[in-house]
């Protein structure tokens, strides 16, 4: 899919190995234990010894081992995203599409709908429905799905319009193809790419909020972690033991910066692809 | 040959673009002069490199496009290598450049008098802003635009595309320049505007003594406008000499195929001569003779595909790049490429055949928004349309841009929605039938569009493509699809790759194998041809013309190009704004024309015959389309016809029988012939296109 990788290419690429290696190699490893406490062995720095038993990356202030409640959190935080990323791209495309394709009052609803969604901040909704209905990891990916639907439906609504009037899609109607045929057949298989890219983008942008409503106290409930909770858990400490907020905050940080990065490479690469073809067609 | 030095000498110019996969040479060597108070014709298919062979005259080569070597010499001086800031001074005072699209060249947000000021204050420093306000309002007078003074005020959006063509023939002129380009100055023009600012760009020349090059795919208006031609194929100039020359003696198999793949408006011929294959790709230029995969007298000698021929005189003043020069008049004899005038009797209309399409009274009005205030518009694309065509019929729908051709097609197709009226197929009326309902009978009637690169949906293989309408139908067969291809002219192995592998001519191939897919009765061809090149174009046309014959098809084929209308009609309507003007057979129309609006389309043609092209007195119609919005009372046409009189002002003349049988004409005034009117000024009170 990438041809000629470029230095972004290759920055997001070691960022999200490393990320990988943490999240799916760490539980396979002796010593994986996220939960067993030992207040004996509480805060202890990286690399500490104690009574011989070795430790990583330190132990949190309950005692339980730093690293594979980091690999655990980035389980967690990459689940959630990924799944919320997903709703929001099925309902965001699909509603875009029906916009684009039928107009008229269908199109009115959808994007007033978005106007309205994005008119409301959307952590203050997330803060007052997840305080209602209770935060479990179900109800927090199903509400960080619903809520980031606007991004997919706007470009897929603006796409679908020019689409629309393509003539394949003209000529397809011709042949007596039915409004479903045609966002399935045409509408569909020519936005997904771009749908992707914005997905990269947003997939990055939920696993912060993930992380911010975690922090809060209102994303992911102990004893699960989640990177956006270690921090805030590690917040108490930061003079006697900095690492349990820090360390966290790299993973995120790697885990981000290389989505957005590797978001990028597929916008340029994208870009390139555009460019070759309408060069094509001069 | 003239014996004063050239104004412009090109010498051995090689220009690369480098890719990842090696350079790719889009010029080879050319070289030409110019000389003073010519119009040298550069005439080629797009690829040719006609418009790279400008762009590095004027240094606006862009990276990674590079100029490799060569010399440019302008009025003695070699600015090849001339450092930028002195080459700025070049531009815009000693040659400057006409584009193709004057939306695109004039900046939307400044006034058009201040663009033309600033290139007047940019080369003459010591002008006072009095001095060079008067000069503006004088070179919009030039170019024959009225109330100078208002319009240098109004901004481009509030000029029409034939005014800002003319705009932009002022930016070129302002500083007298030696040399003008002008490259595909009216391409984007109705050919009655063609016509207006063909004459304005000769008045500009006249007036300013500037030699002129003028760079087009159109052989027509080479052949009207310019005094030398030099035709370019494949990176190379092939053919170069005076306008007659090359028109009736031509040299080299690539012009005689040239010229012969024209459709003309003047003759009737049963099948277009067709230059075989495609225009190479300059990747993959072929070795020794660039032409030699196409060409049928090189074809099988070891000298053309090994030696690269040079441009050689073949008699005075007269080059050709043909090894085979000498032989070309006879091959072209043998061929029958040579172009005769014969009228060839036509085809006998079936009257007996059933009518497959019969449109009654068709209207369709769009609502619009009003520019000021509340409320909407009414816009009435098509106002009452008739006609019948039957089976095995061309009828050719022919207008300029906004007449409402387009409209009326997908109105016929069920992709609008008709505002009053009926659509009849095989006798049964589709308007107003519930989009279920409709679906069945649409399968009678398809498409195929102009643009040969929107049509194809990019990510489908040819195959998916052309079994879309089967599928949708529930009626796939995989053998369908080869013989599909094979009806077409395209081989099996096209079938697993995908649009962009393939030129455009090819792709307008897919496009209708995708329209026979389903068996219809009727194909609606909108501009099929017109995006293709001259020596592609004849071979799809041919190729239609052969598919109609073998299917039995009905077309409804929708151009705004004359002379393909007359080659492929058997029947012929022509629009202006949204109502049929004059109708009846292919002869009756385009022979003995009887609304003045016909004799102008006719007229405006650029004949590719040079005699023919300078002694024929031609019809400039005035100004532009009015505003749909607000046509005309009475004849719409009346605002720019020759023949209006208070009548016409006051009484829509009906389209009736006014002359011969079966020949309908919408004018009070409707006689065969062209009257004896001084017709051919411009006119300076055109309009503001406001809509």
């Amino acid at each position: 899919m990438i041809k000629n990788p470029s230095l972004t290419t290759a920055i997001a690429l070691v960022l999200l190995t490393a990320v990988v290696l943490l999240v799916a190699v760490v539980p396979l490893l002796p010593g994986y234990d996220p939960y067993t406490q030992d207040l004996a062995g509480s805060l202890l720095y990286p690399f500490e010894m104690l009574e011989g038993k070795r430790s990583i990356l330190g132990t949190d202030k309950l005692g339980r081992d730093v690293l594979s409640r980091l690999a655990l959190a980035g389980q967690v935080s990459i689940v959630i995203g990924l799944c919320a990323v997903t709703i929001s791209m099925f309902f965001g495309v699909m509603l875009g599409l029906i916009a684009g394709y039928f107009r008229g009052w269908s199109e009115s609803l959808i994007m007033g709908l978005a106007d309205l969604q994005l008119s409301i901040p959307r952590v203050l909704l997330l803060i007052a429905v997840t305080a209602i209905i209770g935060s479990t990891v179900v109800n927090l990916t199903l509400l960080l799905g619903l809520t980031s639907w606007v991004a997919y439906g706007r470009v897929a609504r603006a796409m679908s319009l020019t689409l629309r009037e393509r003539e394949f899609v003209l000529s397809a109607i011709t042949q007596g193809a039915s409004p479903i045929w045609n966002i399935r057949k045409h509408m569909l298989p020519n936005v997904l790419p771009q749908m992707l890219i914005v997905g990269t983008y947003e997939l990055g942008a939920i696993i912060t909020l993930e992380a911010a409503l975690s922090y809060l106290g209102l994303g992911v409930q102990p004893p699960l972690p989640s990177w956006g909770l270690m921090i805030s858990e590690g917040q108490s400490y930061l003079e006697l033991n900095p690492w349990l907020s820090v360390l966290p905050g790299i993973a995120l940080f790697m885990l981000i910066a290389g989505v957005q990065f590797l978001s990028q490479a597929f916008t340029s690469e994208g870009a390139e692809d555009r460019r070759v073809s309408s060069n094509l067609a001069t | 040959m003239p014996t004063e030095p050239a104004i412009l000498s090109v010498r051995n110019l090689v220009v690369d673009v480098p890719s990842a996969k090696g350079t790719t040479r889009l010029l080879d060597g050319v070289s030409l002069d110019v000389y003073p108070n010519e119009v040298l014709g550069l005439v080629g298919e797009s690829g040719s490199g006609k418009s790279i062979t400008m762009l590095a005259v004027m240094g606006l080569l862009e990276a990674p496009v590079r100029l490799t070597s060569g010399e440019i010499w302008l009025r003695g001086r070699n600015i090849v290598d001339l450092p930028f800031n002195d080459m700025r001074a070049v531009r815009g005072r000693e040659m400057s450049m006409i584009f193709q699209d004057p939306m695109t060249s004039l900046n939307p947000v400044l006034r058009i008098g201040g663009q033309i000021a600033e290139i007047i204050e940019l080369h003459q420093p010591s002008l006072s802003s009095r001095q060079v306000k008067d000069r503006v309002i004088e070179l919009l007078e030039l170019v024959g635009i009225p109330d100078a003074a208002r319009r240098a005020r109004q901004y481009p959006n509030e000029f029409s595309g034939g005014m800002r063509q003319r705009a932009m023939i002022a930016m070129a002129i302002a500083n007298d320049p030696a040399l003008l380009i002008a490259d595909e100055p009216t391409t984007a023009l109705d050919v009655t505007i063609q016509a207006q600012v063909m004459e304005v760009l000769a008045t500009a020349r006249a007036r300013t003594g500037a030699t002129m090059i003028l760079i087009t795919h159109d052989l027509g208006l080479v052949a009207e406008a310019a005094n030398r031609i030099a035709v370019m194929y494949g990176g190379r100039i092939v053919e170069e000499s005076a306008i007659q020359t090359v028109f009736h003696r031509p040299r080299h198999p690539y012009t005689v195929g040239l010229l012969a793949s024209l459709p003309r408006v003047t003759a009737q011929r049963d099948k277009l001569f067709s230059i075989p294959g495609q225009v190479p790709d300059m990747a993959q230029r072929p070795g020794g003779c660039v032409f030699h995969p196409r060409c049928g007298l090189g074809k099988d000698r070891p000298d053309c595909r090994t030696i690269v021929p040079p441009l050689r005189p073949v008699e005075t003043s007269h080059l050709s790049a043909c090894h085979y020069a000498e032989e070309t008049p006879e091959w072209a004899r043998r061929e029958g490429a040579v172009v005769e005038q014969i009228i060839a009797p036509s085809a006998v209309s079936p009257v007996e055949a059933t009518v497959t399409l019969s449109v009654d009274d068709l209207y369709k009005d769009f609502k619009v928004r009003r520019a000021r205030g509340w409320g909407k518009d009414i816009l009435r694309a098509v106002g009452g349309i008739s006609f019948d065509i039957r089976q095995g019929e061309t009828l050719g729908l022919v207008g300029e841009s906004g007449c409402g051709k387009s409209t009326l097609g997908r109105v016929i197709l069920g992709l609008h929605d008709a505002t009053e009226g009926a659509v009849l197929l095989k006798g049964k009326n589709l308007v107003g039938m519930s989009a279920r309902t409709l679906r069945p009978w649409r399968r009678e009637m398809q498409v195929v569009f102009q643009d040969p690169y929107a049509s194809l949906d990019p990510r489908m293989t040819i195959a998916e493509i052309i079994a879309e309408p089967l599928r949708i139908n529930s009626a796939y067969h995989p053998e369908r699809i080869t013989e599909l291809l094979g009806q077409v002219g395209l081989s099996v192995e096209a079938a697993g790759r995908r649009p962009a592998q393939f030129s455009g001519g090819q792709r307008q191939r897919v496009a209708i194998a995708r329209a026979l897919a389903l068996r219809p009765e009727l194909i609606v061809l909108d501009e099929a041809v017109s995006a293709l090149d001259v020596s592609i174009q004849a071979q799809v046309i041919n190729l239609l013309k052969q598919l109609q014959r073998d299917l039995g098809l009905a077309y409804l084929f929708i151009s705004h190009d004359l002379s393909v209308v007359r080659h492929i009609s058997d029947r012929v309507a022509v629009m202006y704004l949204g109502k049929i003007v004059e109708t009846g057979t292919r002869e009756q129309v385009f022979d003995a024309p009887c609304h003045p609006y016909t004799q102008a389309l006719l007229s405006a043609i650029p004949n590719p015959d040079p005699n023919d092209a300078r002694s024929r007195r031609r019809i400039i119609l005035k100004g532009d389309l009015p505003n749909p919005l607000r046509p005309p009372s009475g004849c719409t046409f009346r605002t720019r016809c020759f023949k209006a009189q208070s009548i016409c002002a006051v009484e829509e003349p009906q389209l009736l029988q006014r002359t011969e049988a079966g020949h309908l004409s919408a004018c009070h005034f409707a006689t065969p012939g062209v009257p004896e009117v001084p017709a051919n000024t411009i006119d300076p009170a055109a309009q503001t296109v406001t809509a």
